[in-house]
């Protein structure tokens, strides 16, 4: 016969179950019921959405006014030609980089507290390409030529330059647009036929059955669905490194001041998983108090999501400090003056909103204490937000403003337009995210129910009175 | 005509040994459903390993190809000479072979998972019932006429909440 684990003996390794435990949640029935819940709208949902569509109506005022005036009324000041819209387009990308993180990697890596985060990472991943992939397409000016960056040969007179990082940028992020929506989505096809299933509308049902396929959880459904999902993680593993590695080249290839390092690429994976990392604590901390979900989201994960925080911020810092180091050490007079123009000059207090947020409030990650303060980790996820998008603002404006000739040497303001647009890129994000928590489930049950102890008869025999 | 006989459990084990006895007796083709991947199911029909990966190699294997020749091709096409630099350069175009190679080779897979758990379909009433994706535990043994009874009474015998003859 089969081996069948009894629920108290110590059950063998899987993904889901790797060192976690669920203790308050007792069988599949509460899991749907308590997950599936969430799917019903509140008047706080409502008051959220309404926010996020100001945001963005805020935004699209600010294209449609750019559209209609030209790039000018953007804060670009030459030298300064990339500015807010390209330090937001690194933002989002780098927040897009936890969702594969969580789902891919610590998938690989047996990390059991990435089972009841990892569908929100996911959906924050795609929402957060997506808005990313709208920031070049606004940054040049006149969007409805945005597909001359598609590098497809043409009689245009259009030669697509493939030793260009920005066209390497083009493919690493078309890729892993794809296979994070294509991971979404594989990840959800279960857990839509569980919607499926309990629909009493027909037409809602008709649309989920074509959105899971006709799916029926089979074991032979089940075993290829594993199997799939194992290679898209192994995937995903190395495109997490490559896209944030390119998106780093697209500054490392120039020979600006402060650009022109090998330690980019490291420096901005690990700031990408760590600020990725802190935009999944800014939504589910809020998320598991409101739908009264701390025992799915436990502060055992907190704590280790914590530590894996700490890690990457202590990286972060190192590379911040090599790069100081190596401007000295290098003996190059240009890079020496830059660095220290950013860090005392010109654009001191952008530095210092980056060093602070991101090398020194991480540190309290240390104490046991504040890694299981959730309202401690929300705060620090929004001073980490602000601080990662500084950092993008400190490696864009400082190089450009102060480059290796003193006489082009300028400054940069945002306009209305720059901060209307950060805005609505807020506003869209949060749009689609809140749009998301309503349809499909926040959390992926079937990889929850593998952690619960399935029933036995054997087990209710004991509850009978078996012993 | 081939028919069936589908068995709704309520636990696991139950389900196991019910697997178990009807492919001992050898009556029919087993189909095991479950709302989470279990793997005493999966024990018990003992099944060929997934094929899933011959797909991911092929598309992974084509979409590196097509990377570095599109780069290369377009390159040679459409030359950008820069002083005593080579128009086609491995190094560069390397980022176009990986990211393409998994873009294909992620999409092949999803395809070869598509293609072998024979989904998409357009139905999924025959041989399955709704609480296979909450909470229950289901069996379907597809086998001759004359042979459900044996089925029926087996599935009964493991505790079975419900047995129901499809078609």
């Amino acid at each position: 016969m089969a081996q069948i684990a009894h629920p108290d003996a110590p059950r063998r390794p899987n993904i889901a179950s790797a060192d976690i435990q669920l203790p308050a949640v007792k069988d599949y029935d509460q899991v749907d019921r308590e997950i599936l819940q969430i799917l019903q709208p509140t008047k706080a949902w409502f008051g959220g959405l309404l926010i996020a569509l100001t945001c963005l109506a805020f935004g699209i005022l600010s294209w449609s006014y750019q559209i209609h005036e030209g790039l000018g009324v953007a804060g670009y000041n030459p030298p300064v030609m990339w500015g807010v819209y390209i330090i937001t387009f690194v933002f989002w990308v780098g927040i897009g980089h936890a969702g594969t993180l969580i789902s891919a990697v610590l998938y690989l890596f047996r990390a059991g507290f990435r089972t009841t985060i990892y569908r929100a990472a996911e959906a924050m991943t795609v929402f957060a390409v997506m808005t990313a992939g709208l920031f070049p397409i606004i940054h040049i000016g006149r969007p409805w030529k945005f597909f001359w960056l598609i590098p497809y040969p043409n009689w245009r007179m259009l030669w697509p330059n493939f030793k260009s990082p920005l066209v390497w940028d083009v493919f690493a992020i078309t890729t892993y647009l794809t296979i994070s929506t294509t991971f979404l989505f594989v990840g959800l096809i279960p857990d839509i036929a569980v919607l499926r299933d309990r629909e009493k509308n027909p037409l809602r049902k008709h649309i989920l059955s074509a959105l899971s396929f006709g799916w029926r959880n089979s074991e032979r459904e089940w075993r290829h669905f594993a199997r799939a999902y194992l290679f898209l993680a192994a995937f995903s593993t190395p495109l997490v490194l490559s896209v944030h590695s390119i998106v780093s080249f697209d500054f490392a290839l120039g020979i600006a001041p402060g650009w022109h390092t090998t330690i980019f690429p490291p420096y901005f994976v690990a700031g990408a998983i760590f600020s990725g990392f802190a935009m999944v604590w800014t939504i589910i901390i809020p998320m598991r108090r409101w739908f009264g979900l701390r025992h799915y989201v436990t502060l055992n994960h907190l704590d280790a999501s914590a530590k894996m925080v700490l890690f990457t911020s202590i990286v972060v810092g190192c590379a911040y400090v090599a790069e100081f180091f190596i401007a000295w050490y290098g003996g190059v007079q240009y890079e020496q003056d830059y660095f220290w123009n950013r860090v005392f000059g010109q654009w001191w207090w952008a530095a210092w909103i980056m060093l602070t947020c991101n090398m020194i409030l991480p540190l309290s990650l240390f104490s046991q204490k504040l890694r299981r303060n959730p309202t401690w980790l929300f705060i620090l996820s929004i001073f980490i937000n602000i601080g990662m998008w500084f950092e993008r603002f400190v490696i864009v404006v400082p190089s450009l403003s102060h480059d290796v000739e003193p006489w082009q040497w300028s400054s940069y303001v945002p306009t209305w337009v720059d901060y209307g647009l950060l805005i609505g890129s807020f506003g869209w994000f949060f749009m689609w995210f809140l749009l998301f928590i309503k349809q499909l489930p926040i959390m992926a049950l079937a990889e929850i129910k593998e952690i619960i102890p399935p029933k036995m008869k054997q087990t209710d025999s004991h509850h009978h009175g078996g012993h | 005509m081939m028919r069936g006989m589908l068995g709704v459990f309520t636990e696991l084990d139950s389900t196991v040994e019910a697997i178990e006895e009807l492919k001992q007796k050898q009556l029919g083709e087993v189909t095991a459903y479950s709302p989470t991947p279990r793997p005493e199911l999966e024990q018990a029909i003992d099944p060929p390993q997934s094929p899933v990966r011959k797909f991911t190699l092929v598309g992974a294997l084509s979409g590196a190809i097509f990377g570095y020749w599109l780069a290369i091709w377009g390159s040679e096409y459409w030359p950008l000479v820069v002083g005593g630099k080579a128009i086609s350069t491995w190094i560069p175009y390397t980022v176009f072979g990986f990211e393409v190679m998994v873009m294909v080779g992620a999409l092949s897979t999803v395809f070869g998972m598509f293609y072998l758990a024979g989904i998409p379909r357009l139905t999924t009433t025959v041989g399955y019932d709704a609480r296979f994706s909450a909470s229950h535990f289901g069996v379907w043994c597809e086998c001759a006429p004359e042979k459900l009874a044996a089925v029926e009474s087996i599935l009964r015998r493991h505790g079975a909440v419900e047995v129901r003859g499809e078609r």
